[in-house]
């Protein structure tokens, strides 16, 4: 017995040893990133491709919330030392790390890697901060409009009505309402702060100017843009309140089938088309005054803190996440944009392409796609934001002097920013 | 030498977690209170008193006072006034009453985000169950968590609902505490039931209310995860109290100087706060019959 159990506790200190050696021959890089359920899966899948390909490096992935809560956790984690190697970064907030220096300036690696070569011009436009190169691309996205097209038959609209304007969506909007409201259902999902920004550059202006940085909150077309998207909730009441209070209320109750149409990312393609099938029809945003999209999603930075060997091992990452074969992935498996010009001949886009309709949109929204601004005042802004729309949605306060007094705020905040 | 020490080692691991919890960091908040920085600059620059006078100044932090107070006054009272009514009935032993006590405490020990996610569907306008149950009766949608006039006494119900069953508790244990003779007295003196509430019950059990009323003031001034959940301090900042204030200033928009001088006058205010209430109802507190 005596001897049994020296055996078994010889046998546990040798694989212990062994554990132990083989877990310090690893690189741990610890990732964290804003992806969970389906879309959470692919890159599951992207993160088990790169380790089988590089047995040395381990990617330690957590989901640590929306993009908001990263910026939220990543500056609470930098200052008590618990920030992760390498991190998801919103492509108009990460400004904020690199001016600190807390971004890796990741020129180097970039300039060398062959990558760069094979990246769509918008991609690698999103890393840049004047002139160096801070996140590489990994999900990139632009708003698009999907419907319900078994809500639009039962309201009587055709699947081909005209959703190109501000009108023809109050117009759609309203007849679903009209018609359907009594079954629970309604015409659109409250605009979501992705879809606001793409509604105020269909309507040919800007928050922000992203080539000067001039805070354009007050300009007239903007102002008008708000005014239509706040009257789809407080005055034709075809937008459901819960949308305004909670977004992605909006986005559920669309997916539940109680909503016809939704502007939002095009990474939500793959998650709605599960949810409503072959109802799903996707449209590009509207062009209200003039064609002009954002372009959203996120980059993945390496913080400036951690072990140099763990930042060539992130980059190798970050690279991997980019290339033909994980974009193809990541494409067909999410919806959003292919960022890397090869992967749209691989077999997993093809295939996605052929039988996935709809997830083309976004792909032919690029020639008006375009960067938003990323100065350091974005992230105050997109944060504020969020409470003058529900005052101005909900009826609360006047349009007109909210978006007045929002970019005074802004100007105000901006020079605080810079003192 | 030792005899004289004793008690000082006896209390110190106390004190030394105390003041690595609770001084220290009251000490750091002042500090920073004096200072700019947003949690990633190196440098944090001495700014004297402009935090505080940029949030006297500011329309926010008088309509989260307001805001507060008001959540206060409503809610206070109306918790404690139920949870000395229910615990009347509940204070008489049987396996009826003990099963009622601990329904009655469960959500005060459940989750409070949890409590905030579900009570967040239910007043949903669109596909809450309140909502769903008046049109049953062919009443029309309410805006619960959308009407600034409304939202705040949404937050009052959960608040109350969630809090209840600890008052409860409290105050059970309070009314086992009053000599039962004194009621039997007032039954042979011929007493109403209203008038043997008032004139032996209330004073009796006044060591409780007024425990129970320092603790849910303080309480109602710290409330945070119900609002964060379920308004984040709207719509239009009607229910933005002052936690969610400071933690809005200090971890949303990371201005930590603005966040802990927020902090520091929400210490001196429930300081003024409980000073006041041991002045004014303190003294009319009896603690034996």
């Amino acid at each position: 017995m005596l001897q049994k159990l020296q055996t078994a506790l010889a046998a546990s200190i040798v694989s212990l040893a062994a554990g132990v050696s083989s877990a310090d021959a690893a690189t741990t890089v610890k990732f964290w990133h804003s992806f969970n359920k389906s879309n959470g899966e692919t890159l599951d899948k992207i993160i088990a491709g790169f380790e089988a390909a590089n047995p040395g490096i381990d990617i330690e992935a957590e989901y640590v919330g929306s993009y908001n809560d990263i910026i939220a956790k990543l500056q609470a984690a930098i200052p008590a030392r618990r920030a992760p190697d390498a991190v998801i970064l919103e492509v108009t907030r990460y400004g904020l790390f690199a001016n600190n220096n807390l971004l890796t300036d990741l020129t180097s690696y970039f300039d060398a890697d062959p990558l760069k070569e094979y990246l769509y011009d918008y991609a690698r436009e999103v890393g840049v901060i004047n002139g160096r190169n801070f996140v590489v691309p990994f999900n990139s996205s632009t708003p698009v409009l999907y419907f319900n097209k078994d809500i639009f038959a039962r309201a009587g609209l055709p699947a081909d009505t005209p959703l190109k304007t501000f009108e023809d969506i109050s117009t759609a909007a309203r007849t679903i309402t009209e018609k359907l409201g009594a079954q629970g259902i309604s015409g659109i999902a409250a605009p979501g702060q992705f879809a606001r920004w793409g509604l105020v550059m269909a309507n040919d202006s800007e928050l922000v100017d992203p080539a000067t940085g001039e805070i354009l909150l007050d300009k007239p077309n903007t102002i008008e843009a708000y005014q239509w998207m706040a009257s789809l909730v407080k005055d034709s009441k075809v937008a459901s309140p819960d949308g305004v209070t909670e977004e992605d209320n909006g986005r559920d109750a669309f997916l539940a089938g109680k909503v016809g149409i939704m502007m939002n990312s095009t990474g939500n393609y793959v998650g709605s088309k599960r949810a409503l099938g072959d109802d799903l029809v996707v449209r590009p945003m509207p062009c209200n005054k003039t064609c002009s999209v954002p372009i959203g999603g996120a980059g993945i930075g390496i913080m400036s803190t951690s072990q140099k060997d763990v930042q060539d091992a992130a980059y190798k990452f970050i690279s991997y996440a980019a290339s033909p074969e994980a974009n193809a992935t990541w494409f067909a498996g999410t919806g959003y944009l292919p960022i890397n010009k090869k992967s749209a001949d691989l077999p997993v886009a093809r295939e996605a392409l052929a039988t996935q309709p709809g997830i083309d949109v976004a792909i032919e929204s690029l020639p008006v796609a375009h960067g938003r601004a990323r100065t350091t005042v974005v992230t105050w802004m997109r944060t504020t934001e969020y409470k003058m729309w529900e005052a101005m949605a909900l009826g609360q306060r006047d349009v007109d002097a909210t978006m007045k007094d929002f970019a005074a705020q802004a100007r105000a905040e901006e020079k605080r920013l810079s003192n | 030498m030792l005899r004289k020490l004793t008690p000082y080692l006896f209390v110190a691991p106390l004190m030394i977690f105390i003041a690595l919890f609770t001084y220290i960091p009251i000490l750091a908040s002042l500090n920073l209170s004096f200072r700019e920085w947003n949690f990633l600059s190196p440098s944090m620059p001495f700014v004297g008193f402009r935090n505080y006078e940029q949030l006297l100044a500011s329309r926010e932090l008088w309509n989260s006072l307001w805001v507060t107070a008001l959540f206060a006054v409503l809610s206070v009272p109306l918790r404690l006034g139920l949870a000395l009514i229910v615990a009347t009935h509940l204070v008489r032993e049987s396996m009826h009453v003990r099963l009622l006590r601990g329904a009655l405490f469960l959500p005060s020990v459940t989750s409070t985000v949890s409590i905030a996610v579900v009570f967040s569907w239910v007043f949903s306008t669109d596909y809450g169950m309140v909502n769903a149950l008046l049109g049953v009766f062919g009443l029309g949608k309410v805006q619960w968590l959308q009407n600034p006039h409304l939202a705040l006494w949404v937050l009052i119900f959960v608040n109350t609902w969630k809090q209840i069953g600890y008052d409860i508790v409290i105050y059970i244990a309070g009314l086992q505490a009053i000599p039962h003779e004194l009621y039997d007295a007032a039954a042979v003196d011929g007493g109403k039931r209203l008038h043997v509430f008032r004139r032996i019950t209330m004073p009796l059990v006044m060591p409780t209310t007024y425990f129970l009323l320092v603790i849910s003031i303080i309480e109602a001034f710290q409330v945070f995860t119900i609002v964060n959940v379920m308004t984040k301090g709207g719509p239009a900042g009607a229910t933005d109290m002052l936690v969610n204030l400071l933690y809005e200033i200090g971890f949303v928009l990371f201005d930590i100087g603005r966040g802990s001088a927020l902090a520091v006058l929400l210490f001196i205010l429930l300081v003024g706060l409980a000073i006041l209430k041991s002045r004014i109802i303190g003294r009319k507190v009896h603690y034996e019959a």
